[in-house]
């Protein structure tokens, strides 16, 4: 007690009064910038979390018992929550299993669950993502929003509530307290008090804060017990009381940690938060009753898991790449479908469906399928398409061929579709390569035939001209995938010889006399003979048509 | 009394002239003036075709046996066209330099920076690797090409890529038997703003085509390429000879 009853300090907490001399406010204007607050916190406070976390559970018993929720306490195990109807017949939080069944002898007995607890903590927070794209969670049971942005979009902070209300509802049937404060902590502390159906606590300005923490009751800090109780016996009860306590005085006895939460509760000091990173996946699972055994039933069943992944893919603004789909049979291995978009694809449900329909088609099932699951690959950016102002024709944006490509790859294959690239290698058969189809029209523009390769020596126009002319009379415009043994008896020679000797650095030596030919069909061949030894024999091969 | 009616026929034909279509005015006279057609990059071709090019719309139906004769050079230089872009959205192209040799000028003529960007080439079912290097040296933007290897669905995949709207060119390789299957490429076609062409067999010639144009290209010893128009809607049989 000494310390407290010392005169009063010059450090004493500053209490601002509740209500502003009205003469130094411009009616019907907001008091000049100072207690303008960069942030609004609102907080979403989940009293029955634990509850709500096993509510399925519980509601699955046979019979439906009182339930109460417990935990390994101090002295073995302690009711953490429990229902109206047990709490009626005086059974309390902290009181041990056995106490508890004395009064109430049918009560079943449910082990709290972490995981639940965060996973349902971590469904209220992703409807939170909707509201604002700040948001942080305070386990065990508090999710922070920071909404100043968003009051103008939803209409005010009363609407927002309620829609934030509505939607939580709908989405996963807590029950919620909302308080909104300039200070994260302070509507923390706000939402842990009052009533369920009270209307949310608001506090604009960070000057109000302390008057309107004042009457809050202590135990909404969290601090440990035991701090709680001493600060009891000294008749400080509610946080008004505890903020006129002198400052070094409250933090020798109590520490510094409990003056800095007092700090940053009246906005003094500024909270970071961390922000929470909705799950970067996506996953769904459905089971199919009865089993699937077409593939037909199956693409009906998907598509309400499409349609999951496309929302939950809206509400990110973000795509994916790659989505595949699980189908679980009773004793086989799973089969899956794994399907593979050429740019990351955001909300698109008729897109994926679409495919997903192409390749169920061809799927044989080795049995019927019990469930389904569709599983997201990691959420990608969606790349800014610039369409052009005065674009003349959609085609010229090249947008729908990541979808061609992806519709014929879904039915032929992988590797059935492929674009082309010039390589600057003599070899002919290394001259070219295979390539994804470029998606942007600049990306396809690297590609540049022999006058490119001219072009580093020479700049001029013409000669790269020449270099195109000379090139269309010696590179065929087919070029078979392996040279074929041919005899040369009937052809008439037109070119050539053309020298190819390379490779024999990368074990590919080739060393070849190429000839421009005429059959007598008038059907002009690329020809060559092959100058080293080979062991088949032959030694003139067919490379090519002039086609 | 029937040189009355005739000449009022005659004076309503000429009061509805723009709205009508007269099969025998579209190879010749005032419809040649301004081509309608995708220059073929050879004069002589172009002379015997209405629009005085490829058709835009419908399907050409190219007929060939034997392979190196210039099946791919008849339709190179249009391609190369198409990648620059300069007539992919359908403006009236300036008409072709008369070129007696017949030979291609759309390849020789052109630098080899290109301006614009057309839009895709797919290659349905190609019987030999599109050779990468000799597309380049034809003015073609490799980069642009689509190559499906889609053997036994070469019908479906072109549809496909007629329907989506990316590609400015759809070739394709195939003998459809059924007649319906090239009834739907032609309604493809038809509706598509690529340019259509399938390759078949000299035998297909035989059989009735919806196909716009249809080319029958003989190879025939010395004299080069000999390109017989078999069918052409609007125009008339003919034989042109491309040379070597």
């Amino acid at each position: 007690m000494a310390p407290l009853a010392r005169p009063p300090s010059p450090h004493r907490v500053r209490v601002t009064p509740a209500f502003r001399p009205s003469s130094l406010a411009v009616p019907g204007r907001a008091p000049l910038a100072q207690s303008r607050p960069r942030e609004l916190w609102l907080a979403i406070h989940l009293p029955s979390l634990l509850l709500d976390s096993l509510r399925d559970v519980a509601l699955a018993l046979p019979g439906r018992p009182p339930v109460a929720i417990v935990d390994l306490g101090r002295n073995g195990k302690v009711v953490r929550a429990c229902d109206e109807a047990v709490r009626a017949a005086g059974v309390r939080e902290g009181m041990s299993i056995n106490a508890a069944l004395a009064l109430v002898p049918g009560l079943h007995a449910l082990a709290r669950n972490a995981r639940r607890e965060r996973q349902l903590l971590e469904a209220v927070a992703q409807r939170g993502v909707r509201f604002t794209p700040r948001v942080s969670l305070e386990p065990p049971d508090g999710v922070l929003l920071e909404v100043r942005g968003s009051l103008r979009l939803f209409g005010g902070a009363s609407q927002l509530c309620l829609r934030l209300q509505q939607e939580l509802e709908n989405a996963t049937g807590v029950a919620v307290r909302f308080a909104i404060t300039p200070s994260p902590l302070a509507s923390l502390w706000f939402a842990r008090t009052g009533p369920l159906g009270a209307r949310p606590v608001f506090v604009r300005h960070r000057d109000e804060l302390a008057s309107r923490l004042a009457s809050l009751p202590l135990g909404c800090t969290r601090w440990p017990e035991r701090s709680i109780e001493v600060l009891g016996t000294m008749g400080v009860r509610t946080v008004g009381e505890c903020l006129r306590l002198p400052r070094d005085g409250f933090a020798r006895r109590f520490g510094q940690e409990l003056l800095a939460t007092l700090d940053r509760a009246t906005g003094r000091v500024q909270e970071p938060r961390a922000a929470y990173a909705a799950s970067e996946r996506f996953a769904a699972r459905r089971d199919l009753e009865p089993e699937a055994a077409d593939t037909a039933r199956l693409g009906l069943a998907l598509d309400p898991l499409l349609e999951e992944l496309c929302q939950f893919l809206r509400e990110r603004g973000r795509g994916v790449q790659v989505i595949e789909v699980q189908l679980r049979h009773r004793a086989v291995p799973v089969t899956r479908v794994r399907l593979r978009f050429v740019q990351p694809v955001g909300a698109q449900p008729r897109r994926m469906a679409e495919l997903l329909r192409e390749r169920l088609a061809r799927l044989v099932l080795p049995q019927p399928v019990r469930n389904v699951r569709l599983l997201s690959g990691p959420l990608l950016d969606l790349q800014a398409d610039a369409i052009g102002l005065f674009a003349r024709d959609r085609r010229e944006s090249g947008e729908n061929l990541p979808q061609l490509v992806e519709r014929l790859r879904a039915r032929l294959g992988n590797d059935a579709v492929h674009g082309l690239t010039c390589v600057p290698e003599h070899r002919p058969e290394a001259a070219w390569r295979a390539v994804e189809p470029a998606a942007t029209p600049q990306a396809g523009r690297k590609a540049r035939g022999p006058a490119a390769m001219t072009r580093q020596s020479t700049t001029s126009r013409a000669e790269a001209r020449t270099a195109n002319a000379e090139a269309r009379r010696t590179r065929p415009a087919w070029l078979l995938d392996q040279p074929e043994p041919c005899t040369v008896d009937r052809l008439v020679f037109e070119e050539g010889p053309e020298c190819i000797e390379s490779g024999w650095w990368d074990g590919h030596d080739v060393a070849r006399d190429y000839y421009v030919a005429r059959n007598p069909q008038g059907a002009r061949l690329w020809v060559f003979r092959n100058r080293r030894e080979t062991t088949a024999g032959a030694s003139w091969f067919l490379h090519g048509w002039f086609a | 009394m029937p040189e009355v009616v005739k000449a009022s026929v005659e004076q309503l034909l000429q009061r509805h002239s723009a709205r009508l279509w007269r099969a025998r005015e579209t190879g010749n006279g005032a419809a040649a003036a301004v081509p309608t057609g995708l220059p073929t990059g050879y004069a002589a071709l172009d002379r015997c075709l209405p629009g005085a090019g490829w058709p835009r719309q419908g399907l050409i139906e190219i007929l060939a046996d034997q392979r190196g004769i210039g099946e791919l050079r008849l339709l190179l230089p249009a391609l190369a066209a198409l990648c620059r872009d300069e007539v992919a959205a359908g403006e009236v192209y300036p008409s072709p330099r008369p070129d007696p040799a017949g030979s291609a000028h759309a390849g020789s003529g052109m630098p080899p920076h290109d301006r614009g960007s057309g839009g895709w080439v797919a290659w349905v079912s190609p019987p030999f690797r599109p050779y990468a290097p000799s597309l380049a040296a034809w003015g073609i933007d490799v980069g642009r090409m689509l190559i499906v290897n889609g053997a036994g669905t070469t019908e479906w995949a072109m549809d496909q890529a007629l329907r989506s709207e990316s590609c400015s060119a759809v070739l394709g390789w195939a003998n459809p038997r059924d007649p319906h299957a090239l009834r739907r490429l032609q309604l493809a076609a038809e509706t598509s703003r690529s340019l259509a062409v399938l390759y078949r067999p000299l035998q297909a010639g035989l059989t009735p085509s919806p196909a716009v144009l249809r080319l029958a290209l003989l190879g025939g010893g010395t004299e080069g390429l000999q390109v017989r128009v078999v069918k052409s809607r609007g125009g008339r049989p003919a034989t042109v000879n491309l040379g070597h």
